[in-house]
């Protein structure tokens, strides 16, 4: 069966598709990741074109991080405050990216930029969790009780200006260092076609000092907002949100993400982080593979818009 | 099935009247629709070879010609350590789609003056390169060629040898396929009689690819109301997030 993809302009088999949206749904619900970043390269591959699998992706990541923070919501662990400050960056970074990626697919050179953004930031978010998880799978239990980190808010934070009390987070910062955290994350969303937990959280948690508990929860709410004002600027400024192919992913994809939490409960947490970095290398790897050897043919033939 | 008959019996009225030698020809279906499911289409000519005592001893060559589209063509370049597309060239004024399909080799049917002149390969349209760069003189032809042959490698630039039946007396039929990525538009469908190397008679019709459907909906509202288009992208997606939230909720 082949289903046309009307802003792809291309038939896809639905059925591949589905499949390809549950298999990437049940990594994101084993490891507690979107998902984008597995998604995209995988779209590529597959045979959609560039520009069109990043606006499609953040269409998709509206969905999946909607069904993702109605948990967080009932267990009332979003800090809505601090959200509001990384969406109100995440906006302007949004706008920046989707500039740029217009910019460049004008100048022909948009899948280089999407492939090496994708290396750099997957290879040094990779290397990174490796390395930690492997030194807290060295770790002997004594060590982790002295490891037991004191969380306090960062001093110089606090002496920016407009320094505020954010009360879910427990911190005393200005707004400054949350937004331009989110102006960053939303330029990468808006050019990787993702939706950028992967260096939210670690950010939120390391960077911010923001307790573990409403990471994830407000990363989902940021990631909502973000992706959204995406979509809506992919779809104005360049075309490339393809409706049809993001809501068969979203249909493979909740379900896979179902399957994949009960799958991930099994494993140890240590364990699902070392996985986890083991995969982000592995995609890392295979797009530096495919920038570094000579492409199949010499020359590249697209059809103008 | 009633329009295959009408165009055959319109075929047969027109070759007893004319007495000129020639070619008619009709397509059972003037129009192809790109809907949802499409993966390309099967095109049915039929045609009638026309003042000839001998009808199956002449040659046939059919050109189907799609809309003027512009294309891209960029050379990939080693910069250092990775792969990236060289600079932008357009090409302009190019057909489309063009597949040509021959009863035997083209080299066999028609001199090289006659191919060129009805345009019977690929290799012999015109169309323009802009470059962005000028390349080296010696280059000059190499994205022509590079041009040509990417579009057949992706299915657009055919010809080939086959399809074409005669049938009983002066009737014969060219099966065609248009491609899944077929543009759409309006396509040209000509067919050239050939004997002895002569061209002895020519006829053409013309071809409406068009979106339909559901398919050409989301298209036209994408393209025409993008802002709006993204709004409801956000809000389906948002729908489909929260029923999903529902579906599973312990």
């Amino acid at each position: 069966m082949q289903l046309y993809l009307p802003i792809a302009e291309m038939p896809v088999d639905p059925f591949v598709v589905i499949t390809m949206g549950a298999a990437v749904g049940f990594l994101s619900g084993m490891f507690g990741v979107g998902g984008g970043f597995l998604m995209t390269p995988l779209l590529i591959f597959y045979g959609i074109p560039p520009a069109v699998a990043v606006g499609t992706e953040a269409s998709q990541i509206v969905a999946s991080s909607v069904s993702g923070v109605m948990a967080h919501l009932k267990r009332k662990t979003v800090d809505f405050q601090m959200g509001a400050f990384l969406v109100a960056g995440g906006a302007g970074g949004s706008v920046l990216g989707v500039f740029i990626f217009r910019a460049l697919r004008a100048s022909g050179q948009v899948e280089t930029l999407i492939s090496v953004s994708y290396v750099v930031f997957l290879g040094v978010i990779g290397g990174l969790m490796l390395w930690e998880s492997v030194r807290a799978l060295l770790r002997t239990p004594e060590d982790k009780k002295r490891r037991s980190r004191k969380r306090r808010s960062p001093a110089w934070m606090a002496s920016l200006p407009f320094a505020m009390r954010f009360r879910a987070s427990g911190l005393y910062i200005s707004p400054i260092p949350p937004m331009v955290l989110g102006f960053f994350v939303g330029m990468l969303a808006a050019i990787m076609g993702v939706g950028g937990g992967f260096v939210m959280v670690p950010a939120m948690l390391y960077i911010l000092n923001m307790p573990t508990n409403v990471v994830v929860g407000t990363s989902l709410f940021q990631i909502i907002f973000v992706t959204a004002i995406t979509t809506v600027l992919h779809a104005a400024a360049n075309q490339t949100v393809d409706i049809v192919l993001a809501l068969l992913l979203v249909s493979g994809g909740v379900i896979g993400a179902q399957l994949g939490v009960r799958a991930g409960v099994r494993l140890k947490a240590e364990h699902l982080r070392a996985l986890l970095a083991l995969l982000v290398l592995g995609v890392c790897a295979r797009l530096l593979i495919g920038l570094a050897l000579p492409p199949g043919s010499e020359f590249i033939v697209e059809t103008a818009r | 099935m009633m329009r295959l008959l009408l165009s055959l019996a319109a075929l047969l009225v027109s070759a007893t009247e004319v007495s000129a030698q020639g070619v008619e020809i009709a397509l059972t279906e003037d129009r192809v629709a790109v809907d949802t499911g499409f993966a390309g289409a099967r095109l049915t000519l039929f045609g009638a070879v026309t003042g000839l005592e001998n009808p199956s001893s002449v040659d046939i060559i059919s050109v189907i010609r799609g809309p003027g589209a512009r294309f891209t063509v960029r050379q990939m370049k080693k910069s250092s350590l990775i792969w990236t597309p060289g600079p932008t060239h357009t090409i302009e004024n190019a057909p489309g789609l063009y597949i040509t399909q021959a009863n035997r080799p083209v080299d066999d049917i028609a001199p090289l003056p006659a191919q060129a002149e009805y345009r019977l390969d690929a290799e012999y349209l015109d169309v323009d390169i802009i470059h962005r760069e000028n390349p080296p003189a010696a280059e000059a032809g190499l994205f022509r060629s590079a041009f040509l042959s990417e579009a057949e490698a992706l299915g657009l630039y055919r010809s080939r040898v086959g399809g074409i039946s005669f049938k009983k007396g002066s009737l014969f039929t060219i099966n065609a396929r248009l491609p899944a990525n077929t543009p759409v538009g309006e396509y040209d469908v000509a067919v050239y009689l050939f004997r002895n190397g002569l061209l002895i008679g020519s006829d053409s019709a013309t071809l409406r690819v068009n979106r339909v459907g559901l398919e050409r909906r989301i298209y036209d509202f994408a393209h025409q109301r993008p802002v709006s288009y993204g709004f409801f992208c956000v809000a389906l997606s948002l729908i489909a997030g929260w029923l999903a939230s529902l579906a599973f909720r312990k």
